[in-house]
């Protein structure tokens, strides 16, 4: 399956939200959908989701308009809420029955999701009664009940301890490997390059940046190499101003121009014992800072 | 459709599944049942004890004469009291009755003046009146027999009997006040308890941020007439609950309250009266229901509720002032209250009590439901719209302004 958001434009009053949004999903990829607070990711998801229509653009599964009654979406919002008072299991059935789940088979897979995620003993437990990791884990449930073909994750993993992390990370992986259409919203930077292989950058409604991270991280190289060796002083005091050393102990050096590198590479290998060099390519962390440092 | 089922369902179950909606309701039944149970009840305890409840009456004179026919007169005009006629002086008389001796005292300066000792004077109290017309009828005598008439025959022109009968063409408001009372009276509880339930619920979604799944699982306008319409048979539940223990209560204990004319009233609504209670229940419910769920979805905060169904509340109460002013007054055909039972938010109480007290040509009462039913689909649609808006805007309420400006532009 492949999802398109095209050219999507939204306003509220005077207020432009978006600015002609566009991007791609695939089965069995997650997009990472990256934008300081206010950029638009919400109404975007909101857009995907039929709570209000567009302005202007279209929303297409596999070339046609999407028919948000066939097509099942699965959300997990920021602003994590269910609620408090109320039985796990009726609350979670409730919601699955929402989606259009038969009673049975949401008793079936609410009972599958909750052994899953090591929540079974609180089933008749009031969800307030619950710890703030534990009640993300149920609100995950709710997004993963009624086996959707389409799963937004709005922050999945804040709050999460790092087991808990490490069991959403499988589920994600799962997911994927059945090849759900997976939209991933995270200000946490590391988990949007371990799951994501296309990301795209919101700011001010626009798509400021979008494609594959991994080309895109290629293409923002610049003229800087990453060297990693023993010989860090003797280096270090050959590049004199040219050369810094990273936090993780490693020497950044800095070309007169780009087109030098491959010819810097092979005079260090030759000149020192060098463990690693490669081209510095920017993290992600560094790339999001760069292109919504500016607010448009 | 099947969403507004799992919808309605999960409300309705809400209610029944709360403890506080059900205790009260059992509550209310116990009371109703001892209520019901009382004269019986009293009854037992009574007949086992020694009947010594008559309230005391002193009454004095320094004319023995006047004294004499005017004890025979009071025991015959108060048979409630037990009249002591005693030769204490007005401060004896004063004191008695202030530490509660006696319930009352009457000292006769002569035929025509008296002073009354009480110690809390009732509204009710009615024993002035009868008094006075003891007395009066005592001058009365006096004057006859010194103009010559025997004292048999001035007795007889006194006692001269009028009889009467009433037919009543329409309505007979003294058998009909309770029972309008107490519906009118229901129907304010009712729909200002739920309408207030409706918009808490609303809002407790929205600030427990429940409403972020809500709103991208199932429509608004289905989950706001799931709502509005499982607390209308909620409410209606609870009502029948406790109307109809009383009901068969009564027809258990009929006959404890056979010489209790008010309580007897009460149960003796006519049929086609309830009907049109429904009627005005369900579309009164469901208007105020809508409003309030619409204001309930554009606070974010459970604490600004209350400010912000005030002016639905105070529309709410206007309308029952009117009506129970009118009720209270007798005359339920006033200009206000014509005015009102056609106002589709005043109409379900003034129009109700108007059929009950009065005649009300069926033409007036079919455009009276016709404009409530209506308006009843149009605050729906309304309301829903609100709803639709509202659910998604968090941090301060929108003034109803700029809500309207939203749906006007249909976002």
């Amino acid at each position: 399956m492949k999802l398109e958001l095209k050219d999507l434009y939204k306003s509220f009053g005077e207020h432009q939200v978006l600015n002609g949004i566009s991007l791609t999903a695939e089965s069995g990829a997650a997009v990472g959908l990256l934008g300081r607070n206010g950029a638009g990711k919400t109404t975007t998801i909101r857009i995907l989701m039929n709570v209000f229509p567009a302005d202007s653009g279209e929303i297409l599964l596999d070339g046609r308009p999407i028919d948000h009654k066939a097509v099942k979406i699965g959300y997990l919002p920021e602003e994590r809420g269910l609620y408090p008072k109320k039985v796990i299991a009726d609350q979670l059935l409730y919601f699955a029955e929402l989606k259009g789940m038969r009673r049975a088979d949401a008793r079936a897979s609410i009972d599958y999701w909750l052994e899953r995620l090591g929540m079974s003993k609180y089933r008749n437990k009031r969800l307030d009664a619950l710890s703030k990791g534990n009640q993300q884990k149920i609100q995950l449930v709710t997004a993963l009940a009624h086996d959707p073909d389409i799963l937004i994750l709005d922050e999945p993993f804040s709050g999460l301890d790092p087991v808990n992390a490490e069991l959403l990370k499988d589920v994600v992986r799962d997911q994927m490997k059945k090849g759900k259409i997976i939209l991933f919203s995270s200000h946490q930077m590391n988990y949007i390059e371990e799951f994501c292989s296309e990301i795209a950058i919101l700011n001010g409604g626009h798509i400021v940046l979008s494609g594959n991270l991994r080309e895109i991280r290629r293409r923002m190289a610049g003229n800087e190499l990453l060297v990693r060796s023993a010989m860090q002083k003797e280096i270090l005091e050959f590049y004199g101003d040219r050369a810094s050393l990273t936090e993780d102990a490693a020497i950044r050096i800095t070309l007169n121009d780009a087109g030098d590198r491959r010819r810097e590479m092979q005079l260090l290998t030759a000149k020192w014992d060098i463990n690693e060099v490669r081209i510095f390519e920017p993290s992600l962390n560094d790339i999001f800072v760069q292109n919504t440092r500016d607010q448009i | 459709m099947k969403q507004f089922k799992t919808i309605f369902r999960f409300e309705l179950g809400n209610y029944f599944k709360n403890k506080v909606f059900v205790g009260t309701t059992i509550v209310l039944m116990i009371l109703l049942a001892v209520i019901m149970f009382f004269p019986r009840i009293s009854g037992l305890i009574k007949s086992g004890s020694e009947e010594k409840s008559q309230k005391e009456l002193l009454l004095a004179s320094e004319d023995p004469a006047l004294t004499q026919t005017a004890q025979a007169a009071f025991e015959k005009a108060f048979p409630d009291y037990q009249i002591t006629v005693t030769d204490a002086d007005e401060a004896d008389i004063r004191s008695k009755v202030d530490d509660g001796t006696a319930d009352c005292g009457f000292l006769l300066q002569d035929a025509q003046n008296y002073t009354y000792f009480v110690k809390n004077l009732s509204m009710y109290d009615a024993n002035i009146e009868i008094a006075d017309r003891i007395l009066g009828g005592i001058a009365e005598m006096k004057a006859m027999t010194e103009n010559g008439l025997s004292p048999e025959q001035a007795g007889s022109i006194l006692a001269t009997d009028v009889s009467h009968t009433v037919e009543t063409t329409g309505k007979d408001q003294s058998q009909n006040f309770f029972y309008t009372y107490i519906m009118i009276f229901a129907l304010y509880m009712v729909i200002l308890l739920y309408g207030q339930m409706v918009s808490t619920s609303v809002a407790t979604e929205k600030s427990s941020r429940a409403m972020e799944l809500l709103v991208t699982s199932a429509d608004p306008v289905k989950m706001m007439f799931g709502k509005v319409l499982a607390a209308c048979l909620a409410g209606l539940v609870q009502l029948l609950c406790i109307f109809g223990t009383a009901f068969l209560l009564f027809n258990i204990t009929r006959n404890d309250w056979a010489d209790n004319q008010i309580v007897t009233s009460i149960f003796d609504i006519p049929l086609h009266l309830l009907l049109y209670m429904l009627v005005f229940f369900i579309l009164g419910f469901l208007i105020y229901a809508f409003l309030y769920g619409a204001v309930g979805s554009t606070v974010s905060k459970l604490e600004d509720i209350n400010t912000a169904i005030m002016p639905i509340t105070f529309l709410f109460i206007i309308a029952f002032i009117v009506v129970m002013t009118a009720l209270g007054s007798g005359d339920v055909d006033t200009p206000p209250m014509m005015v009102c039972s056609f106002i589709p938010f005043t109409s379900p109480m003034a129009m109700f009590t108007r059929i009950a007290m009065s005649t009300v040509p069926s033409w007036q009462i079919g455009i009276s439901i016709a404009i409530l039913a209506v308006s009843v689909f149009g605050t729906g649609v309304l309301a829903a719209r609100i709803y639709r808006v509202g659910v998604l805007l968090y941090g301060t309420a929108p003034k109803p302004g700029e809500v309207l400006r939203m749906i006007w532009r249909g976002q």
